[in-house]
């Protein structure tokens, strides 16, 4: 009883706090980071007891929350980045509005992590949609309005595809639980799957992502990046997990992910965009296997975040080609490196542990896509990596550039990223540290071999508005034809 | 039968609207009737069993309406409701720039 009311006490102090702001906005910060370390606080203790806790609330139609290790892990990336955020924004002039939306927007994730049935994730996901809108428009630019217009309208589209799903599942179950799916109609998992794929931002219908994670402000882009869309991955993760009929078509998507995220982003020149494309492939990543996707998700989380606030908020220029001419300075090219290093899963970061993890829990026919997707994922970031770096006059300049609350938000995520090597320590084995190291040399060596010469612009038409919509359709088609040749009806 | 076939007809109709139709008001609206099927899909399901209001009175013999989809669904109208009220704010932002809001004009201005 008393966890209940522990439970239910963590997902609605969020809300209380964030509308609590607009009656005292003078303490608008600090009750933006005392709610996000509570939840810290709440995700170490679901970690560390590794106890499972499921209610449900007003019999089996009712609420359904359930808490284990892997939504302690969401939670806790979730929180993190949260913290991160804040203290980033913590010396510049951001509202009050600011610090109330980010704080409805981690409460809303966070209870997407929480519950276990159909509706109440249907809620949490259309409030995490609402404050990501605002957040994405705080600017009030006509291109700030229209990026959070369109990214309203596809998430929306998408949950009301969900929506008719969600009442398929309660016609055969007379309850909205997630292991309903099992006695559910091809078409209700194919409804219910395509708007968590649309607003997890996986595979072809992610691609709404790029633009909206790259045209948002920096501490706006790197919480959506580092939590937000994990809201739409891990309802994924946990129906794979309870169906076992469904574990395929989950690591398919998340192997298709890896793979064009991987590809687009390589041959992307802006440095924010670059990273939103590589959100694609390492959500992917944590699709590939269900069983692990806790420990990827919190490194990825951590990195993406760290990587979004540097080329934001330190970088002289997004652009590449710009980058490569002039130089940055040496210590805000370390916290890029060390994030950089952390997800192609250099050992002594926790990418590395996150990534043999991972790749322990592959079935054989995804090993080896999954390795190219490695050595793509190297490529990707030796970009970051091998940016000139030296000191110079124009450094200093540069330096009054950087955003104020940088170092800390910073110095945070990267002790974040080392510090999460504690959770699965036992990935130092010798084949394990050769392999990865091999692979990101590989990686490195294809990324000369290939940015010398290659000179390759890819098309956006399928990022365009109508396009998005229109893929919904037919991605509806290639989900239910595969469960339904799944189900063997 | 007959009404579920109307009902996805009316969900169709509403998302070929938000592709097809070149107005941003005109696809919000598209939208809404999207919504508007998905609503009568719920309270169809509701009405599986019977049709009458779920009030307990005493006579426990009458064919009630499931109030769970009903339930459910007043909590999407609202949401959907206020989806709607935003994005039409929004619009009327754009709107200032660009008076004849087609989608096309307004995403080639706004995209880098």
């Amino acid at each position: 009883m008393n966890n209940l009311i522990f439970t239910i006490g963590w997902i609605v102090l969020p809300f209380c706090l964030g509308f609590g702001i607009y009656l005292i906005p003078k303490l608008h910060k600090f009750f933006a980071l005392f709610g996000a370390i509570v939840s810290v606080g709440y995700a170490l203790q679901l970690l560390v007891s590794k106890k499972t806790f499921v209610f449900e609330l007003l019999d089996n139609f009712g609420v359904t929350l359930i808490l284990d290790e892997l939504s302690g892990y969401f939670i806790l990336t979730n929180a993190l980045v949260a913290v991160a955020v804040i203290l980033y924004c913590w010396r510049t002039e951001k509202t009050a509005f600011f610090y109330a939306q980010t704080l409805i927007l981690h409460g809303s994730v966070n209870a997407a992590f929480a519950c276990a049935d159909f509706i109440s994730l249907y809620v949490a996901l259309e409030v995490s949609g609402i404050a990501a809108f605002l957040l994405v428009a705080y600017p009030r630019t006509d291109r700030s309005i229209w990026v959070a217009l369109r990214y309203l309208f596809v998430s929306n589209v998408a949950m009301l595809f969900y929506l008719i799903g969600a009442v398929l599942v309660y016609k055969s179950n007379h309850s909205f639980h997630f292991d309903g799916l099992v006695n559910a109609p091809p078409e209700a998992v194919a409804l219910i799957f395509l708007g968590l794929l649309v607003k997890g931002g996986v595979f072809v219908s992610g691609l709404w992502l790029p633009l909206t994670h790259s045209e948002a402000e920096t501490p706006v882009s790197a919480m959506l990046s580092g939590a937000v869309v994990k809201a739409g991955v891990y309802p994924l993760v946990r129906c794979a997990l309870m169906v076992e009929a469904l574990d395929p078509v989950v690591r398919v998507f998340g192997v298709g992910a890896a793979l064009i995220g991987a590809f687009y982003a390589f041959f992307e020149r802006d440095t924010k965009r670059m990273l939103a494309l590589s959100t694609i492939s390492q959500l992917g990543w944590i699709l590939a296997a269900p069983q692990v996707a806790g420990l990827y998700a919190l490194t990825h989380g951590l990195g993406k975040s760290a990587l979004f606030l540097t080329a934001g908020g330190a970088f002289p220029s997004r652009n590449f080609q710009e980058l490569q001419q002039r130089s940055i300075d040496p210590r805000i090219w370390m916290v890029a490196l060390v994030a950089s290093l952390s997800i192609s899963g250099f050992p002594l970061l926790s990418g590395f542990a996150a990534k043999a993890l991972t790749t322990d829990r592959l079935l054989p026919w995804q090993d080896i896509i999954m390795n190219v997707g490695a050595v793509g994922t190297a490529m990707v970031y030796a970009k970051f990596i091998f940016l000139p770096h030296r000191q110079q006059e124009q450094a200093s300049e540069d330096r009054k550039n950087v955003a104020p609350g940088f170092s800390m938000a910073a110095i945070f995520l990267l002790v974040g990223l080392i510090a999460a090597n504690g959770f699965y320590i036992q990935a130092y084995t010798v084949g394990k540290i050769g392999k990865a190291i091999a692979t990101i040399v590989l990686g490195w060596l294809a990324y000369f071999a290939i940015t010398q010469r290659v000179e390759f612009k890819l098309p956006r038409a399928l990022e365009q508005f109508e396009h998005l919509i229109g893929v919904m359709s037919l991605m509806l088609i290639v989900l239910f034809w595969m469960v339904w040749a799944r189900s063997g009806i | 039968m007959f009404l579920e076939a109307c009902v996805l007809a009316t969900t169709l109709c509403g998302f070929f609207g938000i592709v097809l139709k070149k107005n941003l008001v005109m696809k919000i609206v598209a939208m809404d009737v999207m919504s508007t099927g998905v609503i009568a899909y719920y309270v169809l399901i509701a009405s599986r069993d019977g049709l009458f209001t779920p009030i307990l009175d005493g006579d426990q013999t009458v064919a009630y309406a499931d109030p769970v989809p009903q339930a459910v669904i007043l909590t999407a109208i609202v949401i959907g409701f206020s989806i709607q009220a935003l994005m039409l704010v929004a619009v009327m932002k754009l709107s200032r720039d660009n008076p004849t809001l087609e989608s096309h004009e307004i995403e080639k201005n706004n995209t880098p």
